[in-house]
């Protein structure tokens, strides 16, 4: 009997989810906002990880850093995470390490450094910077024992000297949940897992600082936005927000409200997901506020720190997949939200829920955009690969120095072909592995 | 469900549970849902004693069955709970404090008593009538200052003799046991019961005491010190001594571990938990100790507190680990472990705590833990 997975992999004979675009196709109104359904795909470039096809998963963990390569974070469930970067100048793509080995604690016998699960950050001194997070938990058996994870270590990568600086361990026996890192202050910010407290590590002083617990473990909100003034934002309890100051060292609540769907609208997610935070928030330096889409229903938001609370939060409308927008399960928001130069806002939607071999099926993502400049929603379709091959789920995404889109996720492979001789595990039943996908806005609009 | 059903759900369900935050099988690890809730700190969602200021480290049951609470952070707060309204009632801010260590106590006459870190003083505060009152988050509290016993020193920790209407006291950094007397209002410093820090790395300079004292029934006093060694004050003379008896401890473990807890029984016998996490008893007249085991593989024992039906409820778990609630029966001496501490209100709001900074229960018989973190709430649990 075909799966699900092998069906999806030829274009030609599974458009479950275009053959429901039909019903939808055309301009509709929604929420005020203009939403275009597209019927065409979003065709994207794509790289493996070579000899890294057992890496099971992306959270954040991507950066476009301005010489032209590219970060990504890879992740191993049980094993350990690593470091890689892709050259965009020579088209190379580099296995800097595995993060048990940059780390000291290969042949420890402890919790693996499994995952990159925050974004990586660009210093002045172009150093990249990041903190590293563990993989599987063990329903917190395992937690604060010999043999449990040691910690979130905070670390930099010299793209000069082509070597990792260790600043050691953080938050003892916790993992960087969510992070960021701030240049005008050299700072690495962090949320840990399980217990949810703000961290931060100070590169100029060494210095490592909790200011403690910020929310519950299932609702760690997933990313830090930073301003241009170095306050920290994330998002707490049901729908409200937190700033950290690096003036007075201090946390504050501020007052305004994020646009969060009443809860029970799935019970079954809701036991997985808080569905009460941002899930991805991005600084705009052009109009000094953030844009940002929610857990729950991928309500798209701006957020002005600098308004009058009740005019600081606007939603502008959604990212969901335009006919899975209504509905009451509407795909938990993905992370992959990023601003292009453009001016336009692009986001890799999921069709169904999607988390890498924690999905239950295989669909393929859309490519959303939202222009700032007319307030247009625009699905430009599956995201394909040039081979037809849909990308079967995102969760980063950034834009590099020369405009182009990247996206790190998931494609499925075919068990008998090079790609698939090695792989993560299965979506649904279709053997995978991840893939770094490039989408050049201004190529497809000079096709167009 | 059938088996082949059951496969298929297992199927569905385990490979999200490998990448979810929190999946269904996590409800077996957690404190039975049935059996917990909690509170918050107020009236929500204005009138709450703000995050930050809300850590739980002193917890007193009134005569009247009110239970008292007083916060750490950057500033104290005191609340109380009346158990016949369910919330809790944040009273005012304790002045000049920004800790209240297990050293809040309630005389015979209702009158609540604080004892306050840095600063050091001993204040009273007067209940007033709370039930016509609104929540004023920021207020000051009412008190009476009633002196600082040791000047110069935190006070770390108190106790009451409710029958001899007199408080006992110790101090932080220095290990001064102190009594002072509610009908006189005088204090006495009764020695000291740690003159030094254990041998340790050069960066650490904490003397070890009791983080609580234990005042038993014929009105003796018990604490630990220095190399883990009990001292005890004699009720009627107002004396300290040192005894031979030491905290259960893994052999040279001695000088670094102190009583975390104490928990008096109806029997006279003294339960106290460790830092190391050993529960013992101790016997006040014949001074035997008996070690009653380590129910976790956590450090410390945050607290004890009786349950009506004749078992001993405790948390282990350091402040970096993530507390767990256990139960031990002195009957059969064994052990229910009962898992994290977790209020699962979905959709509503779930919420766990990590570290717990005191418990005690009431006569209906439920057990109160005070959550100690940035974000704290008062649990209650039925047991």
């Amino acid at each position: 009997m075909k799966g699900i997975g092998s069906r999806i992999l030829n274009r030609h004979r599974c458009l479950r989810v275009s053959s429901a675009l039909s019903l939808f196709a055309g301009i509709l109104i929604s929420t005020g906002c203009q939403i275009t359904i597209a019927e065409s795909t979003a065709t994207v470039d794509y790289r493996v990880f070579p000899r890294l096809g057992q890496m099971d998963g992306n959270w954040a963990a991507l950066l476009a850093a301005s010489d032209g390569k590219v970060y990504v974070g890879l992740a191993c469930h049980g094993c350990s995470g690593h470091l890689v970067f892709y050259d965009s100048v020579t088209d190379k793509m580099v296995d800097a390490g595995d993060l048990n080995s940059l780390t000291g604690q290969s042949g420890l016998a402890v919790g693996p450094q499994s995952k990159i699960h925050a974004k990586f950050g660009e210093g002045n001194d172009g150093r990249i910077y990041f903190a590293t997070h563990g993989g599987w938990w063990f329903d917190y058996a395992r937690f604060a024992t010999p043999e449990g994870y040691p910690g979130s270590h905070y670390m930099a990568y010299d793209p000069k000297l082509g070597r990792i600086q260790d600043f050691g361990i953080g938050p003892r026996f916790e993992g960087m949940n969510t992070g960021a890192y701030d240049p005008k202050y050299n700072r690495i910010y962090g949320l840990t897992h399980p217990r949810g407290h703000f961290v931060y590590y100070d590169v100029a002083t060494g210095a490592k600082v909790d200011k403690g617990r910020v929310n519950n473990l299932d609702s760690i909100c997933r990313t830090l936005g930073i301003d241009d003034e170095g306050n920290v934002y994330g998002s707490f309890g049901a729908g409200r927000v937190f700033v950290y100051s690096p003036r007075t060292d201090a946390i504050r609540e501020l007052s305004m409200q994020l646009p969060i769907r009443q809860k029970g609208i799935s019970l079954g997610r809701d036991y997985l997901k808080s569905e009460t935070a941002w899930r991805v928030v991005i600084w705009d330096r052009t109009t000094r506020r953030f844009y940002g889409v929610e857990e729950s229903e991928s309500a798209l938001f701006s957020f002005d720190p600098f308004a009058k609370p009740e005019d600081a939060v606007k939603r502008l409308g959604s990212m969901a997949i335009p006919q899975l927008a209504t509905q009451r399960d509407v795909p938990y928001a993905t992370l992959s939200l990023t601003l292009g130069h453009d001016r336009k806002l692009y986001y890799a939607a999921a069709a169904k829920e999607f988390d890498y071999g924690g999905s239950r099926v295989a669909e393929p993502s859309h490519l959303m955009t939202y222009d700032l400049r007319s307030g247009k929603t625009e699905d430009l379709g599956e995201m394909r690969l040039p081979d037809g091959r849909p990308v079967l789920g995102t969760n980063s995404a950034d834009t590099g120095p020369d405009g182009t889109i990247y996206f790190v996720g998931a494609i499925g492979v075919d068990e008998g072909s090079t790609e698939g001789k090695e792989n993560a595990g299965k979506i649904g039943d279709m053997p995978y592995r991840l893939a770094l996908f490039m989408y050049h806005p201004k190529a497809v609009a000079a096709h167009e | 469900m059938n088996r082949a059903g059951l496969s298929v759900f297992l199927c569905a369900v385990l490979p999200l549970a490998a990448f979810a935050q929190r999946d269904p099988g996590h409800d077996r690890v957690v404190v039975p849902q049935t059996r917990i809730d909690l509170r918050d700190l107020g009236y929500s969602p204005l009138d709450l004693i703000p995050d930050g200021e809300s850590g739980i480290t002193s917890l007193a049951v009134a005569p009247n069955g009110d239970i008292y609470g007083a916060t750490s952070g950057v500033r104290s707060h005191l609340f109380v709970m009346n158990p016949l309204h369910g919330y809790v009632f944040p009273i005012g801010v304790i002045p000049d404090t920004t800790s209240v260590t297990h050293s809040l106590v309630v005389s015979e006459q209702g009158h609540v008593f604080l004892g306050t870190a840095p600063g050091g003083h001993l204040l009273e505060y007067t209940p007033d009538d709370i039930d016509n009152r609104n929540i004023e988050i920021g207020k000051a509290l009412a008190v009476k200052d009633r002196g600082a016993p040791v000047p110069g020193e935190s006070i770390f920790a108190l106790a009451i003799d409710r029958k001899a209407n007199r408080i006992y006291g110790l101090t932080s950094p220095n290990a001064h046991l102190f009594s002072y007397s509610i009908s006189t209002h005088t204090f006495q410093e009764l020695g000291i019961v740690a003159h030094s820090a254990p041998w340790a790395e050069k960066s650490e300079h904490e003397k070890t005491m009791s983080r609580m004292l234990a005042v038993d029934g014929r009105g003796n006093v018990f604490a630990t010190g220095e190399d883990g060694y009990f001292y005890e004050v004699d009720g009627k003379e107002q004396t300290l001594q040192k005894l031979s008896i030491r905290v259960p401890a893994v052999p040279g473990r001695e000088p670094y571990t102190r009583v975390d807890a104490f928990l008096i029984a109806r029997s006279g016998a003294i339960y106290g938990g460790t830092s190391d996490g050993y529960l013992f008893r101790l016997d006040p007249e014949t001074r035997n100790i008996t070690n009653l085991g380590k129910p976790l593989n956590q450090y410390r024992i945050a607290g004890l507190a009786w349950g009506t039906n004749g078992k001993l409820y405790g948390v282990g778990g350091d402040d970096s680990e993530m507390a767990r609630l256990f139960s031990y029966d002195p009957k059969d001496g064994s052990y229910d472990l009962l898992g994290f501490i977790d209020v699962n209100r979905r959709p509503y709001f779930t919420w766990a705590a990590y570290v717990i900074g005191d418990i005690v229960s009431d006569d209906r018989g439920t057990v109160f833990l005070g959550e100690n973190e940035r974000i704290s709430k008062l649990y209650l649990f039925f047991p």
